[in-house]
Order: structure tokens, then sequence, then C-alpha cells
């Protein structure tokens, strides 16, 4: 096979899996805060794209892009206290449920609102070529976009002392309570931050290819990046997500004669690959059950 | 004179029929069964036999979900095994499509048992999206069978003594008797030590280990049983529809599934899930097609298409949240209130 093809797939995979992991990043954390998975998160990633759309209609692209991200915050603050929190000591699955029962109710709205459309968001476009590989700037914004996001709210998270008290609440919620960190203001701030992240990663996925239905896929299929860096682990999303989007491109390009459009399918395999030979992920922490 | 029905023997209180209301609905149920075909004719006739199909299919999940609490979101794939099992063996093998209904149901309870080998590992969330990775692949396994979309059974293979079962009457009375054996085993399952043992794997699996039940078994039977019953419920849709294609078994039936179960009443394996498909499928499929020329003709149009998935979803939280037992709770309660009224407590 040409190099050059492997090479341009190759990038173009880690491309996606860049935007991959900053999704993953919203259920890790909300997992860390929670112990669940929170099913809604998808469905942000795709509301945010269609109200960047939409408000780009009538106003300029910063001011879509700002109230998308707005949006996405917004919605995820507003399931931690309408679901998760009443649902706190619960068994998982009621709050598993019932997060499905929002990306429902969202997906319908945000069809309802944004028309279903496909479209493209108001970003300038040029072509540049470096060796064998085409990069539109659009790739580039949604590149350096996402990585940098990725490493702010990562680094966010082990360098200060918001992230610190986050770990903490993340680790032991009554023993973070006892030393006095203000533990639902931070389930709150962590299910913000997962909106946030959702928001993003909608709005470069919206970049990068276009405004579709198709965007909600392409998050739930983040949960593999997700889940093979291990649901607790934040920065292993880097690696989860990258290890995904090239497996896609790679999958799609070797194998796509034989198994017409595997390459999007690959993820679920790689989902049940990990659950089955190393269920808590390459950097998560074993979770060992005491009676 | 007691206020109340007492039961004074073990044997009464794990009786099916135990109230009078048991009796009389017992009574109304099977006379309306029996003779709806006199006067539910065509499309309510299908209405009738699409929520035997679903009934059967959201008891299944019950057992999965409700009895031994594993969540699995792949109920609509087991349902579409069910489906392309009498689908292909009636076109490739042309075996009769009616006596393949029991073969589809051994296949899906086969594809059911490998959903449940993550389960001995894993709990919860995990499971759910073990399920959730299942059910993507085996739609994409279905899109491969057959690419152009539909599989179209043979006519000639729905026939049995020169009887026409593919739709109708006698399509109506092979349901109704496969509805009706499959609900009396799933409440006997249910109530007997079985069920006993998946509902103490479902509130506490260490708990039930410690007693002696063996959880792994009690778990590989749960999905086994549910896939079963997915199954037969997928052929007896295969013989109800013209063709068979991957769309009738995406994730959004198995989201459907899943609030029919939790809707209805998770853990109460036949009246829960009945009330729901009840909900969930007739009466909203009946909402829906007389609302959408109204919607249609305001120009919203786009409601008309939303308004199922924001439905569905409303639903499923709101129950989860506010009634986690299901409408059969509500019921009970208004029985309750009448029971006692004017003078409550």
């Amino acid at each position: 096979m040409d190099a050059g093809l492997i090479i341009e797939s190759t990038f173009r995979g880690i491309t996606i899996g860049v935007i991959y992991s900053m999704i993953a990043l919203g259920f890790n954390i909300v997992y860390r805060v929670n112990k669940s998975i929170n099913f809604a998160h998808p469905v942000i990633v795709l509301m945010a794209a269609y109200v960047a759309l939409v408000v780009s209609y009538n106003h300029s692209p910063l001011v879509a892009y700002i109230a998308a991200i707005a949006s996405g915050i917004v919605a995820s603050i507003a399931v931690e206290r309408l679901v998760a929190r009443p649902l706190l000591g619960r068994p998982p699955i009621a709050l598993i449920g019932a997060t499905l029962g929002v990306y429902y109710l969202v997906k319908g709205v945000t069809i309802t609102i944004g028309g279903g459309e496909t479209a493209s968001l108001p970003l300038p476009y040029k072509l540049y070529r470096l060796g064998p590989i085409n990069l539109g700037f659009n790739d580039i914004v949604a590149l350096v976009g996402s990585l940098t996001a990725l490493l702010v709210i990562i680094l966010l998270h082990k360098k200060t002392r918001l992230g610190s008290a986050m770990r903490a609440v993340a680790e032991d919620v009554e023993g973070a309570a006892a030393y006095g960190i203000p533990v639902r203001r931070l389930m709150v701030l962590s299910w913000a931050l997962a909106g946030l992240v959702g928001a993003l990663g909608g709005i470069f996925l919206a970049v990068k290819n276009q405004v579709s239905v198709e965007l909600e896929f392409y998050a739930i299929r983040a949960l593999a990046a997700s889940l093979l860096a291990g649901l607790d682990s934040m920065g292993g999303v880097i690696v989860g997500g990258i290890i995904l989007g090239v497996a896609e491109e790679l999958g799609g390009l070797f194998l796509d004669d034989y198994l017409p459009g595997i390459g999007y399918d690959l993820a679920f395999f790689i989902l049940l690959l990990v659950l089955f030979v190393k269920p808590y992920g390459l950097f998560g922490t074993e979770r060992i059950e005491r009676v | 004179m007691p206020a109340g029905v007492f039961k004074e023997t073990y044997r009464a209180d794990m009786a099916h029929l135990r109230y009078p209301i048991h009796y009389a609905g017992l009574l109304i149920g099977s006379v309306l069964a029996l003779t709806a075909p006199l006067y539910l004719k065509g499309y309510y006739l299908d209405q009738a036999i699409l929520f035997m199909i679903f009934l059967i299919a959201a008891v299944g999940l019950n057992i999965t979900l409700g009895l031994a609490g594993l969540v699995s979101l792949a109920h609509a794939a087991l349902m579409g095994a069910g489906a392309y099992t009498v689908a292909l063996l009636a076109l490739k093998a042309g075996v009769n499509a009616i006596l393949a209904i029991p073969l589809a149901g051994l296949a899906a309870a086969g594809l059911g048992f490998i959903l449940s080998l993550p389960s001995f590992k894993l709990k919860g969330y995990y499971l759910a999206m073990a399920s959730l990775a299942a059910q993507f692949i085996l739609e994409y396994i279905y899109s491969l069978i057959a690419p152009e979309q539909y599989i179209s059974i043979p006519f000639e293979t729905k026939e049995i003594a020169g009887i026409f079962f593919g739709e109708g009457i006698p399509l109506y009375y092979l349901a109704l008797a496969i509805t009706i054996v499959l609900l009396l085993a799933a409440a006997n399952i249910a109530r007997g030590s079985l069920g006993r043992a998946m509902k103490a794997v479902r509130d506490n699996d260490v708990a039930a280990e410690i007693v002696g039940i063996n959880v792994t078994m009690t778990k590989a039977l749960a999905f086994t049983i549910g896939g079963f019953y997915a199954g037969v419920a997928g052929g007896l849709y295969a013989l109800y529809s013209a063709g068979v294609g991957w769309e009738g078994f995406t994730l959004l039936v198995s989201i459907e599934l899943l609030g029919m179960v939790l809707i209805g009443g998770p853990g109460r394996v036949v009246w829960g899930s009945m009330l729901g498909v009840l909900v969930l499928k007739t009466g909203w499929t009946n909402l829906e097609s007389s609302l959408n020329p109204l919607l249609t003709g305001m120009g919203l149009d786009i409601i008309a298409s939303t308004a199922k998935y924001i439905v569905l979803g409303t639903l499923i939280a709101v129950f989860i949240i506010l009634e986690p037992e299901g409408l059969i709770a509500v019921l009970r309660r208004i029985k309750e209130y009448l029971r006692l009224w004017p003078y409550s407590y």
C-alpha cells in the first residue's frame, strides 16, 4: 500500500483522536465524581454544534462559539442539578437510565431547533500541503484548539488548588467533606467542566467535519477512548483518543475491502476488547471491592 | 370480620390469583383477548399483534433488567437475531417460518448467553457499555447480511395446512398463544426459586453468593432467558412484517424497550411490562398517528418527527427520578386510596 496514504490516514486519525480525547475527558470527569457514566454527554456535543450553527445565522461567529460553549455548560449543570443529584446513592443503573432519557430528550429538542440539517460552520477556508498530508485550515484549528484545551484542563486538574480539591472529591467524598472541601460545589464544577469539554468537542468536530446529526455517534465512540484510558484517568485520555482515532482511520483503510464500513464500528470492538481484557483501562486504577 | 384479604398458607401467598380483582381481570382479559378479532379490524388488529410482540420482548428485558438488575442496551439487537434467524432459515433453507420461531428463540438465547459473559466480571455501567457496544456491532453485522436492506420472507413458508399466518386473524391467535405461554412461564420464573435468586443477585450479589446462590449461573440465565424472549418476539416480528431490515432493531428500539420496562415497573415481570408496552407502544403509536397530521398541518413537521425522542426521554428520566417502581406502583397507590376511601389513615 502507498506509504503516503498510510501517513495521511495516521495523521487524520491523530487529528480526530485528539477531539475524541477531549470528549472522552468529559466522560471521565463525571465518572470521577459520580462513579457512573454520563450517557447525556454525547448529546451535549451534538447540541453545542447545533447551537453554534443556529446562532451563527444571525450573529458573528465569535458570538456563536461563545453561545455554544455556554449552552454546553448550562445543559451539563442542569443535568447535574435535576438528574444526577436526586439520584445520588441510588444504584448505577438509575443514573444510566436517567441520563439515557436526557440524551433522547435533548436530542429531540436539538433536532427540532436545528432542523436536523447538515451545514458547515463559518470559518475561512484554506488548504495547505505538507508532504503527503493535505491540511485544511479547519483541521489546524481543530487540532491546535483541542490540544490546547485538553492540556489546560489537565494542568488545572493536576497543578492548582482547585484541581487538588477536585481530586480529593473524586477520591473520597466523605473524607473531602470532613476536610471542609465544598463537595457539592465541586461536583457542579466538575459537571460544568464536562459540559465545557463536550461543547468544545462539538465545536471542533463541527469545524473539522460538518454540523450534522452524525456528530453524536462520534461522541458515543469517544466512550471507547475513555474506557481504553481507564474511566478515572485524566491524562490517559490523550493516549486513548489517539489510539482510537488512528485505529479507526487505519482500520478503515486496510479492512474496508473485506468489511465495508468497518472503520467507525471498530470503536465498539475496541470497547468490548478492553472490557474483556482490562476493564479498568490502561491508566485507570483497579477498584477492589470490599465486603 | 377481617378488614381485607388475608392469606393463611404459603400456597395462597404464592398463588397467581390472590385477590378478587385478579379473577375478574382474568375473566375479562381472556374474553377480550379471545374475541378481539371480532371488533378489531385491519390496522387495529395489527396494533394488537405488535402489542403482543413487544410485550414478549419487554417481558424478556424485564427478566434481565428488572429481576436480575443487569443493564442490557442490546435487547433490540437480540430481537434482530431472532428475526434474522427466521428470515434466513425461511429464505435460504425453505424452513417453515412458524416452525423456525423456537429456533429464533434459541439463537437469540445463545447470543444472550454470550452477552452475559462480561457480566461475570463487570457490573452496572461497565455492563451497560458492553451491551451498548454489542448493540452497535450487531447492527453492523445485520447491515452486512443484507446490504440491500431487506430480506423478504417467501409467502409460502408462512403457511401451515393452507392457513396463511403472515397477517390478520391467524397471526393474532398464533401470537396470542405464544404470548400466553411465555407470560405464564415468566410469571412462574419470577415467583420461583430462580426469580428469587435473581432478585437476590440484583439487590446484593455478594450477600447472594454467601447464602449459596450461584451468582454466575443466575446472571447467565437471566441474560439467556431474556434473549430467548427477545428472539421469539423477533421471530414473530419477522412473520408479521413483509421484510426484515436492520433499522427495525436499532439502539432507539433498545431504549424504547428499556423505557417500557422502567416506566411500566421493573421487577414486575408481567403486569409491569404490559403497562409499559401499553403506554409506550400502543398508546404512543395512536397518539402519534392522530397528532401528526395536525402538527404537519401547522407546518411543524419537524416536531412530528422529533416528538418521539422528547416524550420517550422525558418519560424515562422522570419515572426513574420520581417513581422508580414504575406505573404499577402508581396504580397500586390509586387502588389503596380507593380501597380506604373516604377514611384513609
